[in-house]
C-alpha cells in the first residue's frame, strides 16, 4: 500500500500553492481600475459617504493589513462581507455552489458518454468513412467557441424545437436535470473533443502494440484484446488529461453560465468583477484553485489505481 | 511420419502503395513431434514474419500471404479461423515479456484469462490451473505471482510469467520468438532450460527463433536458416553445424563469437604511468525518496580500483545491473562520483575537474551503444565528422575534409557516407561512423559501451575485427564493455568481470577463461552458449540457478 502514501503527504504541498494562489488574486483583483465604494454608491455619492464605506470594509487599510484581515477571517470560516450582497463571501457561494458543481458534473458525465464509444469506433475502424467523421467532428468541437455553441444550442434545441428551457435552474430535480441538459452539452462537446482525439491515439497505439498482439496470440477475441487490453492502457494518460480540462473548464463555467443565466459560481464571479466585489473575486477564485488542485489529487488517485506501475 | 506443424512453400508479399515486395518467399519448413526446431537468421531475414503469418497475425493489412499453407498433423489451417488455434493449439512467447504482457493487469489475470476463455474455466478453477502454471514455470512463490504485477519481476522472471501465460491453454506447439534476446546470459540458460523441460514434461513441440547460432546448436534439434526471406538450408542440426552446405551458413559459423580466433596484441607498456588508475572508486544513486523523505542509496560502484595501461585492450564484462556502464561513465566524468579517485594521465578527476576534463575530451572517446540514435539525424556523416574536427580545433579548415575521408577509409566505409544521413545506414554502417566520430578526436582510449549488442552477428564479427585492427597496430587503448563473454574473449587480452557494482575478477583473457577464480565467473563462462552441439547448456552453479525474485 506505499504506493498511496502520498495520499497523506501531497496535501502538505498543498498549502504553499494555496497561499500563493490567495495572494495572487487578492492583489490582481485590487488592481483593477475603479472603486467598490464608488461603483456601490453610484456616481453622485458624496466624498464622506465613500469614505464611510470604505472604512466599514477595512477598504482603507494598506493592502497587507487587508490581507492580513483576510487570513484571520478565513482560519474563523469567513472569507469577507461582500460589498454587494451584505453577507459572508462563503456563505454566498455555499447557496452558488450547487448549479456550477452540477454543470461541472453533467458536462463531464456528457463527454466521457460521447468520447469512449467515438474513440472507440474510430480506433477500430481506422481509415473508414466513421473514423474521418469522427476525427472531424473531434477538430471541429475543438475549435467551437462555448458561447457560440450555447447559443447554437438554445436556437435549436430551445427555440425551434422546443424541447428543453432556454435559460435559468430549476426548483424541482426534474426541473434541474432538464435546464443543465444544454449547458452540459455545449460544456461536453467542446471537452469530448479533447478526450476523443487523446483516447483515439491511446487506442490506435493499443491496437498495434505488443500487448495486443499477445493477447491475440493466445487465441483472445478482437473484443477482448480491445476492451480489456487496449482500453484501460489508454484510460491512463486521459484522466490527466481531464482533469487539466476540468481546470480549465471550471473557469469556462463562468461564460456557460452567463450565456444560460445559470446563478452559480461562475455568474457570482462576474457580477462580482463588474462592481469591484474585491471579497466576491478572491473568494470565488480561491474556491475555483481549491477545487482544481483537488481535481488534479484524486486524477493523481485515480492514475496510481488504474497504473500499478505508477509512484507518487 | 507427419510432421507435427508443417509450412507448405508460404510466401508473404508486401503491397505498398506503387510496389510489391516478397517478404518470403516459398518457405517450406517442418516441425515433428517432440521436436525443437531452431529457426535462425539476421535481422530482417523473415524468421519472425515467418512465425506471426504461421500465426496468422500479420502486423500490417499491407501484407498478405499470397501462396502456401500451414498444417497441423496434416490438417490444412483455414487462415480465417485462426483464433481458435491460436493459444489452444499453438502458443506464442516473444522476445520482449515486458512490453508484451499488460502492464496493468495481474500476471494471474492473463493467465486465466486463457483459461477462461478457452477452456471455459470458471474463475476459481481459473485460479488454481494458474497457480499450478506459475509453479510449472519456476516461480518460488506462485501465489503471489498470481496478484503481482509485470513490472514488479526481473525480465528473467517476466519471460517465465510469459510462457506461463503462453502454457494456460495447453498448446502442442510453442513458438518462441527471441525468447532470450533480452536477457543476460546465466537467465538465458535458465529459459532455454525450462523450455527444454517443458518440450520433455508436456511433449511440446517448440519452434525457436533466434539470431544466435549457439543457442540453436545446444537445444534445438534440427536447424532452419534463413536469409532475405528465403530458407537457404535446413536439417538436422549436427549435420547442418558439421559440414553446412550455403554459404551463409558458414558465414555465420564463422562469425559465431564462441568460434576463437585469437587476435595478436603489443604487450602493455607498463613502463610508463596508467592511462587510467581508479581508486576505491564508488558511485552511489539516490533511490526514490521526495521532499519530505530520504529514499534509499544504490551503489552501482562499490569500491573499484583498477589500472589500466597504454595500449591494453580491456574487457569489462557483467550483466546487466552490475555497474559496468556507470563505471565507464564515471571514467569520463560523466556520472559524479562518490568517493575515491579516477586518475587520468596523471590528473585527477576529483581534483583538477575542468582540466581533467579537458584532457579526457580531447583524449578519450566513448563509442554507444544504440548506433543509430547516438548520430544526429539531421547531420550527414560527413559533417558529424567535421564538427568534431573543428571543435577540437587542431585540424585547419582545409584539412577537414580530407581527414573526413581518411577517417571514414579507417572504419571501412567508402568516402561517399560522408554526405549521407544515418536514416541511410545499416546498424552496422551506423555503428562504423560512430566509431569514426570517436577516432575523429584522434583519441588515446576508446570506450566502447555495449556498442555491438545491437547488431546482427555477422556485422558484430566485422565490428569486432575493426577494432582488433585498430588496437593492434597504434598505441590505442581500448576500453570494451560488453555482457556478451564470447565477443570479449576473442576481443581483448584482459578481462575485468563485475557483479553487483563490484569487481570479481580481473586477470588475462586465458587466465580468466580457462580458470576463473570466483564461481559467478565460472557461471557466466559455461552460460556462453557454445555452437558445438555437444557442449550442454549449463546454468552454473545451483545458486544461481535459483530463479532470482525481485518483488
Amino acid at each position: 500500500m506505499h504506493r498511496y502514501r502520498f495520499v497523506l503527504f501531497r496535501p502538505l504541498q498543498f498549502l504553499p500553492v494555496l497561499f500563493g494562489i490567495s495572494v495572487v488574486t487578492f492583489v490582481l483583483v485590487r488592481l483593477i481600475p475603479g472603486d467598490p465604494a464608488r461603483i456601490l454608491l453610484g456616481t453622485r455619492a458624496t466624498p464622506t459617504a465613500i469614505a464611510n464605506i470604505r472604512a466599514q470594509y477595512g477598504l482603507d487599510e494598506p493592502m497587507w493589513t487587508q490581507y492580513l484581515y483576510f487570513l484571520k477571517n478565513l482560519g474563523a470560516g469567513e472569507m469577507g462581507k461582500s460589498t454587494l450582497y451584505k453577507i459572508d463571501v462563503l456563505r454566498l457561494i455555499a447557496t452558488r455552489v450547487e448549479p456550477t458543481l452540477a454543470l461541472v458534473l453533467a458536462g463531464v458525465v456528457l463527454a466521457l458518454l460521447i468520447a469512449v464509444p467515438f474513440a472507440a469506433i474510430s480506433a477500430r475502424r481506422q481509415g473508414t468513412v466513421a473514423d474521418h467523421t469522427v476525427r472531424v467532428l473531434s477538430t471541429a468541437g475543438i475549435g467551437f467557441p462555448s458561447f457560440w455553441l450555447g447559443a447554437m444550442l438554445i436556437i435549436l434545441f430551445s427555440v425551434k424545437l422546443d424541447w428543453l428551457p432556454v435559460s435559468g435552474y430549476g426548483e424541482t430535480l426534474f426541473d434541474k436535470l432538464t435546464h443543465l441538459v444544454l449547458p452540459g452539452l455545449t460544456i461536453a462537446l467542446s471537452l469530448s473533443a479533447v478526450l476523443t482525439r487523446s483516447l483515439r491515439a491511446g487506442m490506435v497505439a493499443g491496437l498495434q502494440s505488443d500487448i495486443a498482439t499477445a493477447a491475440r496470440a493466445r487465441g483472445m477475441s478482437e473484443n477482448i484484446v480491445f476492451w480489456r487490453h487496449v482500453v484501460p492502457n489508454a484510460l491512463v494518460p486521459t484522466i490527466n488529461l481531464l482533469a487539466i480540462n476540468i481546470g480549465w473548464l471550471i473557469g469556462g463555467t463562468v461564460v456557460v453560465e452567463s450565456v444560460f443565466a445559470l446563478p452559480g459560481l461562475g455568474q457570482l464571479m462576474v457580477r462580482g468583477i463588474f462592481s469591484r466585489d474585491y471579497m466576491v473575486v478572491q473568494g470565488v477564485a480561491l474556491t475555483f484553485a481549491v477545487a482544481t488542485v483537488l481535481i488534479n489529487f484524486v486524477a493523481d488517485i485515480i492514475t496510481v489505481a488504474l497504473d500499478p506501475r505508477i509512484e507518487l | 511420419m507427419i510432421p507435427h506443424l508443417q509450412i507448405d512453400g508460404l510466401s508473404v508479399v508486401f503491397r505498398g502503395d506503387d510496389e510489391a515486395r516478397i517478404l518470403l518467399d516459398d518457405i517450406s519448413v517442418s516441425l515433428n513431434k517432440g521436436e525443437i526446431l531452431g529457426l535462425v537468421g539476421e535481422s530482417g531475414s523473415g524468421k519472425s514474419l515467418l512465425c506471426r503469418a504461421v500465426m496468422g497475425l500479420l502486423p500490417s493489412r499491407q501484407l498478405q500471404v499470397t501462396h502456401g499453407s500451414v498444417m497441423i498433423e496434416g490438417q490444412v489451417l483455414d487462415l480465417a479461423q485462426m483464433q481458435t488455434v491460436r493459444g489452444r493449439r499453438i502458443g506464442m512467447i516473444f522476445q520482449n515479456p515486458t512490453s508484451h504482457l499488460d502492464p496493468v493487469m495481474r500476471i494471474g489475470g492473463q493467465i486465466s484469462e486463457g483459461l477462461i476463455h478457452h477452456k471455459g474455466l470458471g474463475v476459481a478453477a481459473a485460479k488454481a490451473e494458474a497457480i499450478g502454471l506459475l509453479t510449472q514455470v519456476g516461480f518460488p512463490d506462485p501465489e503471489r505471482a498470481y496478484d503481482s504485477h509485470a513490472h514488479q519481476f526481473s525480465g528473467g522472471m517476466r519471460q517465465r510469467a510469459m510462457i506461463a501465460v503462453a502454457l494456460a491453454c495447453d498448446p502442442e506447439i510453442l513458438i518462441a520468438d527471441e525468447p532470450t534476446t533480452a536477457l543476460d546470459v546465466t537467465i538465458q540458460a535458465q529459459i532455454l532450460r525450462l523450455l527444454m523441460d517443458l518440450r520433455d514434461s508436456r511433449g511440446l513441440s517448440i519452434v525457436l527463433i533466434t539470431h544466435d547460432l549457439g543457442v540453436v546448436a545446444q537445444t534445438c534439434d534440427r536447424i532452419a536458416v534463413m536469409r532475405d526471406g528465403h530458407v537457404v538450408e535446413q536439417g538436422e542440426k549436427r549435420a547442418l553445424l558439421a559440414a553446412p552446405q550455403h554459404p551463409y551458413t558458414q558465414a555465420l559459423i564463422a562469425a559465431h563469437p564462441s568460434v576463437t580466433t585469437a587476435g595478436e596484441h603489443l604487450p602493455p607498456d607498463r613502463a610508463h604511468q596508467p592511462v587510467f588508475e581508479l581508486r576505491d572508486l564508488e558511485v552511489r544513486f539516490a533511490q526514490g525518496g521526495g521532499l519530505l523523505r530520504k529514499g534509499k542509496e544504490l551503489r552501482a560502484v562499490k569500491a573499484v580500483s583498477l589500472r589500466i595501461w597504454p595500449g591494453e585492450t580491456v574487457g569489462i564484462v557483467g550483466e546487466s545491473g552490475s555497474g559496468k556502464s556507470t563505471l565507464a561513465r564515471a571514467m569520463l566524468g560523466l556520472t559524479p562520483i562518490s568517493s575515491g579517485k579516477v586518475v587520468f594521465d596523471g590528473l585527477d578527476l576529483t581534483q583538477d575537474r575542468t582540466a581533467t576534463l579537458r584532457r579526457l575530451r580531447s583524449d578519450a572517446a566513448m563509442v554507444f551503444q544504440d548506433p543509430f540514435n547516438s548520430l544526429n539525424p539531421r547531420m550527414t556523416v560527413g559533417e558529424t565528422l567535421a564538427e568534431v574536427l573543428r571543435s577540437q580545433g587542431e585540424t585547419p579548415e582545409a584539412k577537414i575534409q580530407p581527414r573526413v575521408a581518411e577517417l571514414l577509409e579507417m572504419v571501412g566505409l567508402d568516402r561517399s557516407f560522408a554526405t549521407r544521413r544515418p536514416r541511410s545506414l545499416s546498424g552496422g554502417q551506423c555503428q562504423r561512423a560512430g566509431i569514426a566520430r570517436a577516432l575523429a578526436v584522434n583519441p588515446r582510449v576508446i570506450i566502447a559501451d555495449e556498442c555491438v549488442a545491437a547488431l546482427d552477428v555477422t556485422i558484430q564479427a566485422q565490428i569486432v575485427d575493426l577494432f582488433r585492427q585498430l588496437t593492434a597496430h597504434s598505441g590505442l587503448t581500448l576500453i570494451f564493455i560488453a555482457h556478451d563473454l564470447a565477443i570479449v574473449r576473442n576481443l581483448c587480452e584482459r578481462v575485468v568481470v563485475m557483479h553487483y557494482g563490484e569487481v570479481v575478477e580481473d586477470g588475462t583473457s586465458q587466465q580468466v577463461f580457462d580458470h576463473p577464480k570466483t564461481a559467478y565467473t565460472a557461471a557466466l563462462i559455461a552460460a556462453i552458449p557454445d555452437i558445438d552441439p555437444d557442449r550442454p547448456i549449463n546454468g552454473g552453479t545451483p545458486a544461481l540457478n535459483q530463479p532470482e525474485l525481485t518483488l
